[in-house]
């Protein structure tokens, strides 16, 4: 079924031979399959064979080219190429780069700029009149006086030069009488003419005398907009529009609240406000959208680490800490709940308000929840259960056999391969004969191609790469010897004579290698096992309270002593003494331990205990049973636990969204975000003053990234933060240089 | 030169480059198809893609805490929407992907209008095609031709997405025309033309030898798009009618409702992948194993999952077994409607006739078997135009030629005047006054000897005698035997060597089994890669209406039925 896609007119036994390895003969199914497949299993030999064999390779020069070309040709040709008469399937055609591209930036942006310092001068002009038509007291001045004030503003244009109002074109007369725009001094008939409300001046007017005003502003009268709600921005933005219109017919004369304007102005303006409320509001679902992916982003981060742990405990192996393990899986879950419970309160944003949200935002709501379930199914149910402890005893000693074994299988192959080795000495003119060693092959150019026949024949048995090595040149001599070329048999013979001398050591500091890992081994499994008379260990589910208190406070000490991190998870989740039912935490260790509850169950289950036991901590014991974790979840502490991390985010995602310009409603304001404080690399320089030893690792690659960002940033054109960037990549190859001076 | 991964890098790219954060798609209704071909739903939402929406829709509500995407094409149209949409921004950002070239004017008409300096991006990626295989796109342009030349409207865009193909590919090509074709020579002048006029874009790196353009008529070969196709894909598409890799499978009786509209693309359906050119009976056996592999897996009952250790293995299992539980229900679906549709309508019988009428040379056979087909009170009325259509094709000109008394039989049958009609406008569309090349009858002797070795070897396949022309002409470019006389180069410069990189591009679109013929050849050709592209991809209901564009009211209707 999944055999690649095999030709119509073949036969699929045919095509199965197209995917064979070309070491292990083992058959795979696809072309990507066996990639992989070559790529994991084979690469080793690439990487065993270690520079003294390739040095030994250059040495046989001619025959090195031939040698490798071979290998590079078993690698391509032989899995795909060769195979379908020489053709390629299009579905295998080489990756390409990126199609042509064109980009117009620079000319938009010239266009752009022109056209955007008169807009924003002429923006600028509007604010200043406003601000000066709202400088004096309105209220306690009679109509003429504020008309001269008015006047002086801006010029108003002469009555006589307009017979017909510019917007609608109706004549002007005794009834259809002329109004002048207090902003720009244009003259417009009553049906155009728009009214700012006094509050809504003020607030564009100075953004820090809003907060002063807008309690203070008459509350009967039109709201201002900020003030209409966080959430439904649309909704009372459209409000108060209508709001300002209805104010404009009510009244006639009175000009003590208001301020007119023409159409054109009073739209700037409303944009403008828009603006600036916009620039201060971050809607909820952005905050919330930011903290699931920054589980997300912690998920993607843990689950690998994990599943690399579990595989190997489940292995028996011993290289983690069966515990640790235990504690990362719980973080892991409990990550998910998190995204759980983020993605639905996300979905359910604003469902209760009465103006029900526009339906695309509810369906963007929808589709973040839906991306969040598909990120949740995908990971979480590949992520496999730890061994429970006793079966990771039993793994261990399965384990320890298997090492046992397979020194022994070490060993004797060893030995069969000295002895196969002195066989195929003896052997050989006898196999040239039978025609069972390839003929060398003699093609114009070239000479002779050593073709390695010991590679196909007994690739499955010598699993070492030295071995294959040198039946391989053994083979190669063969064929040369075969061929007449003297000066090569020389050559080859010395380098098999090399390579023999290598396998020997090899196998001696393997061996003894091993017997030392044994010894070590033994002397690690001595202390589980000693562990484990302790009763409170061996978790049966008929324990008393008491002792499973005392295996958790082992296990906040173990955890204590591993990272700080996994100690606050540890104390949190541990409950005062007494005052808490004794609920077993073994399952958090033990997924599997009860036999009638399903796995999907279990592990649903593990975190919500976790969680409960956590709000126990603080909360009353009465409602421990009928607690709905999620809700809790949201108000109440997870927040808090996770508010550190994603305030440090938040920095790092400004930064990066700082490129997107003015107007983003994730970052506070232009240059916000190179404020000495805020700037990420600062805190980095920092803490490389505090610590004393920085891993130089990672300095450089950090100074790889500012210099990224600081291409990037030319590139955009932000000369300013460039030279922020440039200083900051200052300051650490500065650090760099003072730690390679250091003496280690 | 994958046109499905060319797609695919520009639109990744386009994610890419706006950064984290929640983004909105904006497309046109073309683009929009040229999105959902390459890229699923679940795939995109990956990349933090929660809206798609079209630039013209009006039901768009200002959400500021998104980043616009904006992947149109440079229609005027668009650009009046776009530059409404920054007058009054509905989303922070917007980074602005023209799918081909865009003139400066409009560049500037656009800056003009963002006021608020939201644009952060303006380019120009060549998606402007429809990939639906990584060798074969599609323009999805219907009613190309008015008469013998092309309709003056359709052939910029034909041009656009032809020249936009090139671009995706890197490719510079030279181009070849089919003589006596005078849209072909327009089509081939008009992408010269902008080669030309964009010579810093066609700018790429040299290859040893040059790729090249090859621009063929339909009307060269009409009998292909008639024929009843038996491999998978081109089967979907001749009786359920795939649209941009989607089959409507609401008429399908009993269907369930999530099954209303499939998606059959082999980048994310493994089992579609590998079975897509195999042939009817084929796929029969390993939609049965696909079964039986399911059925292994389906944890049956609760008895079996009472231990521990298959719970476990359902759960590690678990997205693999949903993700495998859509394809067999879907490929289960859709096979069994396609066998239901072919015993309904005979279609087995029906083929072998087409077969045998487009391959073989025995009149008075064939016209015993076209009669005694129409006869069949089972035949669908597609089926019996198509019959006739094909022998008045291939016995246009025969002294005993019987069409008349088949268009009575037509006629008697009650099939509509619509339909009869076409018979007499297909044979004006690809008779033998049209044809450049001899679709029929061979008449240079290496040709004959092949026909005869064909004879002897006997037919393996009855159902799949047919070879497209297209196949001929290919065989004789990749082996550099095309006659120049027939297929002039645009230009003085003619290739010497023998073609690597082909594109050839068939005006009045292409046919699967035309891409079945490519993607074999592609296998089996060392070092040569060929894509395939077509105004469209046809099946014979869409080709009945070649020529008559302005009945695209009547292919919906025909549709519906």
């Amino acid at each position: 079924m999944a055999s690649g896609y095999p030709p119509s007119l073949e036969g699929p036994v045919e095509v199965k031979e197209g995917f064979l390895c070309p070491l292990c003969l083992k058959d795979l199914q696809s072309f990507y399959q066996l990639q992989d497949h070559y790529e994991e299993e084979h690469s080793e030999d690439v990487r065993h064979v270690p520079g003294q064999l390739k040095s030994l390779v250059q040495k046989v020069k001619k025959a090195k080219d031939k040698l490798l070309k071979q290998d590079g040709d078993d690698r391509n040709e032989s899995s795909y190429e060769s195979f379908y008469c020489g053709g390629v399937d299009p579905y295998m055609w080489e990756p390409q780069e990126l199609g042509a591209t064109r980009s117009h930036l620079d000319i938009f942006k010239k266009h752009r700029a022109a056209r955007i310092d008169h807009y924003v001068i002429e923006a600028n002009k509007r604010i200043i009149r406003l601000e000066k038509l709202t400088s004096f007291d309105r209220t306690n001045m009679d109509a003429g006086k504020i008309r001269a004030m008015e006047k002086s503003v801006v010029s108003w244009v002469n009555d006589s030069d307009v017979p017909f109002c510019p917007d609608c074109g109706g004549k002007f007369n005794i009834r259809n009488r002329r109004h002048h725009c207090r902003l720009c001094g244009s003259i417009m008939c009553s049906k155009c003419m728009e009214f700012i409300p006094l509050p809504v001046a003020y607030k564009l007017t100075s953004g820090t005398r809003e907060a002063l005003c807008v309690p203070a502003g008459s509350p009967g009268q039109t709201q201002p907009p900020g003030a209409a709600g966080p959430a439904g921005q649309p909704a009372s933005r459209r409000g108060s529009i209508t709001s300002l219109s209805s104010v404009s017919s009510v009244l006639e004369e009175k000009d003590d609240d208001r301020i007119r304007c023409c159409r054109h102005c009073m739209d700037a303006l409303l944009k403008q406000q828009e603006k600036l409320e916009e620039k201060d509001h971050v809607p909820d679902i952005v905050k919330l959208y930011e903290k699931l992916r920054l589980c997300m982003d912690q998920v993607n981060k843990k689950a690998p680490e994990y599943i690399r742990m579990a595989e190997s405990l489940n292995a028996g192996e011993t290289a983690y800490n069966l515990d640790i393990a235990g504690g990362l899986r719980t973080e892991v879950q409990k990550y998910y709940e998190l995204i759980d419970a983020l993605s639905k309160k996300i979905l359910t944003l604003g469902m209760k308000e009465d103006p029900q949200p526009h339906p695309k935002t509810l369906q963007l709501q929808r589709m973040v929840r839906y991306t969040a379930t598909l990120f949740i199914q995908e990971k979480l149910l590949g992520l496999m259960s730890l061994p429970t402890k006793e079966k990771y005893e039993e793994l261990k000693e399965k384990w320890k056999e298997e090492q046992e074994r397979r020194l022994q299988q070490e060993r004797q192959a060893a030995s069969e391969a000295q002895k196969r080795r002195s066989e195929l000495e003896k052997n050989r003119p006898r196999l040239a004969a039978n025609g069972d060693a390839r003929p060398a092959r003699i093609t114009k150019g070239v000479g002779w191609l050593p073709s390695s026949d010991a590679v196909h024949r007994g690739g499955g048995e010598l699993d070492d790469p030295l071995l294959q090595q040198i039946s391989n040149i053994e083979s190669f001599l063969r064929q040369a010897r075969a061929a007449g070329r003297l000066d090569e048999v020389a050559t080859l013979e010395d380098n098999l004579r090399q390579l023999l001398d290598e396998y020997d050591l090899q196998q001696t500091s393997h061996a003894i290698l091993l017997s030392q890992q044994l010894a070590q081994e033994e002397s690690l499994q001595q202390e589980p096992r000693q562990r484990s008379r302790n009763p409170g260990f061996a978790v049966q589910g008929g324990e008393d309270g008491d002792d499973d208190d005392e295996e958790q406070q082992r296990d906040v000490r173990s955890k204590h002593s591993e990272s700080p991190k996994m100690q606050t998870l540890a104390i949190k989740s541990f409950p005062p003494l007494g005052e808490s039912p004794p609920t077993t935490d073994a399952p958090s260790l033990n997924p599997f331990d009860e036999e009638d509850s399903t796995p999907l169950e279990e592990e649903r289950s593990n975190p919500f205990t976790e969680e409960i036991q956590k709000e126990q901590a603080s909360a009353t014991p009465r409602d421990k049973r009928e607690y709905n974790p999620f809700e809790e979840e949201e108000d109440a502490s997870t927040w808090e636990v996770g508010a550190n991390p994603f305030e440090e985010d938040d920095d790092d995602d400004e930064e990066d969204d700082d490129e997107f310009g003015t107007g983003n409603p994730f970052q506070e304001g232009p240059g916000h975000a190179h404020t000495a404080s805020t700037n990420p690399f600062d805190d980095d320089n920092d803490a490389s003053v505090s610590y004393e030893v920085i891993e130089e690792e990672l300095l450089l690659q950090q100074i790889d990234n500012i210099r990224a960002y600081i291409f990037d940033a030319k590139r955009s054109g932000r000369s300013d933060e460039v030279e922020l960037l440039a200083e900051n990549l200052r300051d650490l190859q500065r650090t760099l240089q003072e730690q390679k001076r250091k003496p280690r | 030169m994958n046109v499905t991964l060319a797609v695919k890098q520009y639109v990744s790219k386009m994610i890419e480059n706006s950064g984290p954060g929640m983004k909105v798609l904006l497309m046109d209704k073309e683009t929009t198809s040229i999105v959902s071909v390459v890229y699923t739903q679940s795939e995109i939402l990956q990349k933090e893609v929660y809206l798609f929406e079209r630039i013209d829709s009006q039901n768009r509500d200002s959400m500021k805490h998104l980043k616009a995407i904006c992947f149109l094409r440079p229609t005027k149209e668009n650009v009046e929407n776009l530059i409404q949409e920054l007058r009054r921004p509905k989303y922070s950002v917007y980074f602005i992907y023209f799918s081909n070239v865009i003139s400066k004017s409009e560049i500037k008409a656009l800056a003009e209008a963002d006021e608020q300096e939201v644009v952060a991006e303006v380019q120009e990626f060549y998606g402007d095609f429809v990939a639906l295989n990584p060798h074969l796109f599609s323009l999805n342009l219907q009613g190309v031709s008015r008469g013998r030349s092309w309709e003056p409207s359709i052939l910029p865009r034909a041009t656009q997405g032809l020249t936009s193909v090139l671009l995706a590919l890197k490719k510079c090509p030279m181009i070849r025309y089919q003589l006596s074709s005078d849209m072909s020579k327009r089509l081939a002048e008009c992408v010269k033309q902008i080669i030309t006029k964009e010579y810093e874009l066609f700018d790429f790196r040299k290859t040893e030898v040059p790729p090249l353009l090859l621009i063929l008529d339909r009307s060269d070969d009409a009998i292909t798009p008639l024929l009843n196709q038996w491999t998978y894909q081109a089967m979907v598409h001749e009786l359920l009618g795939l649209n941009n890799n989607r089959i409507d499978l609401s008429r399908v009786p009993g269907i369930s409702k999530d099954l209303r509209e499939v998606v059959l693309s082999a980048e994310n359906d493994e089992f579609y992948a590998n079975n897509l050119y195999l042939n009817f009976g084929e796929i029969g056996t390993n939609i049965k194993n696909l079964m039986e592999d399911f059925q292994k897996k389906k944890p049956k009952g609760q008895q079996k999952l009472e231990s521990i250790s298959d719970m476990k293995a359902f759960v590690d299992n678990y997205p693999q077994f949903k993700k495998m539980s859509g394809t067999v229900s879907k490929h289960v679906t859709v096979v069994g409607e396609l066998s239901r549709l072919v015993s309904e309508r005979c279609l087995m019988e029906v083929s072998e006739v087409e077969q045998e009428l487009a391959c073989q040379n025995d009149h008075s056979n064939a016209q015993q078997n076209v009669r005694r087909l129409l006869q069949n009170p089972r035949l669908a009325e597609v089926d019996a135009v198509r019959l006739v259509m094909l022998y008045a094709l291939r016995y246009e000109r025969h002294s005993n030629s019987i069409l008349p008394s088949l268009l009575d039989e037509l006629q008697r049958k009650g099939v509509s005047e619509r339909y009869r009609k076409m018979v007499q406008s297909m044979v004006e569309y690809g008779g033998k006054r049209v044809r450049g090349s001899d679709l029929i009858t061979p008449t240079d002797a290496v040709a004959i000897t092949k026909q005869f070795f064909k004879g002897l070897k006997g037919v393996e396949n009855v159902y799949a005698q047919h070879q497209p022309l297209l196949h001929e002409t290919l065989d004789q470019l990749i082996k550099g035997k095309l006659k120049d006389s027939q297929f002039p180069y645009l230009g003085p410069n003619a290739l010497r060597d023998r073609p690597q990189d082909i594109i050839v591009f068939m005006i009045g679109g292409a046919t699967y089994e035309e891409a079945l013929t490519v993607y074999n050849l592609n296998r089996t050709m060392p070092g040569v890669r060929i894509v395939l592209g077509g105004t469209t991809i046809h099946n014979t209901k869409r080709f009945f209406f070649i020529k008559n564009q302005s009945r695209s009211t009547v292919y919906g209707k025909l549709k519906n039925k």
